[in-house]
């Protein structure tokens, strides 16, 4: 479970993000997304009123997508790493029965005022839709120096 | 006996309008951030990072304890969904979601700002501001609301540690659509 650090001296412009990873959107992980967001809205898990919205089935819920993309990025930056900004457009939806594929890429690297930021384009693309939820995250990590 | 006029969108948006910058009183959460709603959280996405789940890593951690991971400040605060926002806004006693024709809702966007790291044991408090609200079709509903909202999360020693603004689109079923359109004559 121990978790490695992430130095700003080792990240790479470009570089893939490393903990990238894919969950199987099945009925057990609707279960799962409804525990762990305690949202109870029928649109996350509810056929009959999905159909009533003019979508074509239940889709994961905003809370379920940032917690993965959450386990995407502190997967990565370690323990001392931390969040600063993220912002994160939901244009397409995640669909019970889907795949769903988090990842990212590094787009830039400075220091200001004294603290070591990366920034990154992150995003969940699911098989049926591509690219649904793209997304661009701001991180401070801790320096070698 | 009259039946009151049904409002049209452009008459909504109106009274929507004149209420940007509505903004609730801070509401303190009913209880500390706990380590079981952590735990269910991460369950759903598989994480097993011992920062969310270990205290006995976490505690030789720079934090010194099992610290809440960073998107679930806004789930714990608000119940996470849209629909649960708009309940705990109408018992506001500041009104903060503004009327609008459809009442079905999707969160379009999202947008993060994190300045102090939430720990299990914290007590957590929130105001929301109604920040804009505007009409922009979408292919179900040519008057579909847009509306955005902020919320701002503080702890118990009166320090933001993140703010959250959701762009909520609120729009009609398309039966209620063909329902609202203005009879033909002929």
């Amino acid at each position: 479970m121990e978790r490695k650090q992430l130095y700003w001296e080792d990240v790479k412009l470009g570089q893939e993000i490393p903990t990238s990873y894919s969950l199987k959107l099945d009925a057990t992980r609707m279960v799962l997304q409804v525990s762990g967001t305690q949202d109870y809205y029928q649109v996350h898990h509810d056929r009959d009123f999905a159909h009533a919205q003019g979508v074509p089935d239940p889709f994961f819920s905003t809370g379920f997508i940032s917690a993965a993309l959450g386990r995407l990025l502190t997967d990565w930056i370690g323990p001392e790493g931390c969040l600063r900004k993220f912002r994160m457009e939901m244009r397409r939806m995640n669909l019970l029965g889907d795949t769903m594929t988090v990842n990212g890429k590094v787009t830039d690297k400075y220091i200001r005022d004294g603290e070591h930021y990366v920034e990154a384009d992150v995003w969940c693309e699911t098989d049926s839709q591509g690219v649904t939820t793209p997304c661009k995250a701001t991180l401070i990590l801790p320096s070698r120096d | 006996m009259t039946q009151e006029k049904k409002k049209t969108p452009e008459e909504m948006l109106q009274e929507a309008q004149r209420m940007i910058g509505n903004e609730t009183k801070p509401v303190a959460n009913q209880y500390p951030v706990e380590y079981e709603p952590i735990r269910r959280y991460c369950i759903m996405v598989d994480d097993d990072n011992p920062m969310f789940l270990d205290p006995e890593y976490a505690k030789k951690t720079k934090h010194g304890g099992v610290i809440l991971p960073p998107f679930a400040t806004f789930g714990i605060m608000s119940g996470g969904s849209p629909a649960a926002m708009a309940r705990w806004f109408d018992a506001a006693e500041t009104p903060i979601m503004p009327p609008a024709p459809g009442k079905f809702v999707v969160n379009m966007a999202q947008e993060w700002e994190w300045s102090k790291t939430v720990m299990v044991g914290d007590r957590l408090t929130s105001k929301v501001r109604l920040a804009d609200v505007y009409i922009k079709p979408i292919r179900l509903d040519p008057k579909a609301f847009w509306v955005v909202v902020e919320m701002i999360i503080g702890n118990q020693r009166g320090e933001t540690v993140c703010t959250v603004r959701n762009v909520l689109l609120l729009h009609r079923s398309p039966e209620e659509v063909a329902a609202d359109q203005p009879h033909k004559g002929g």
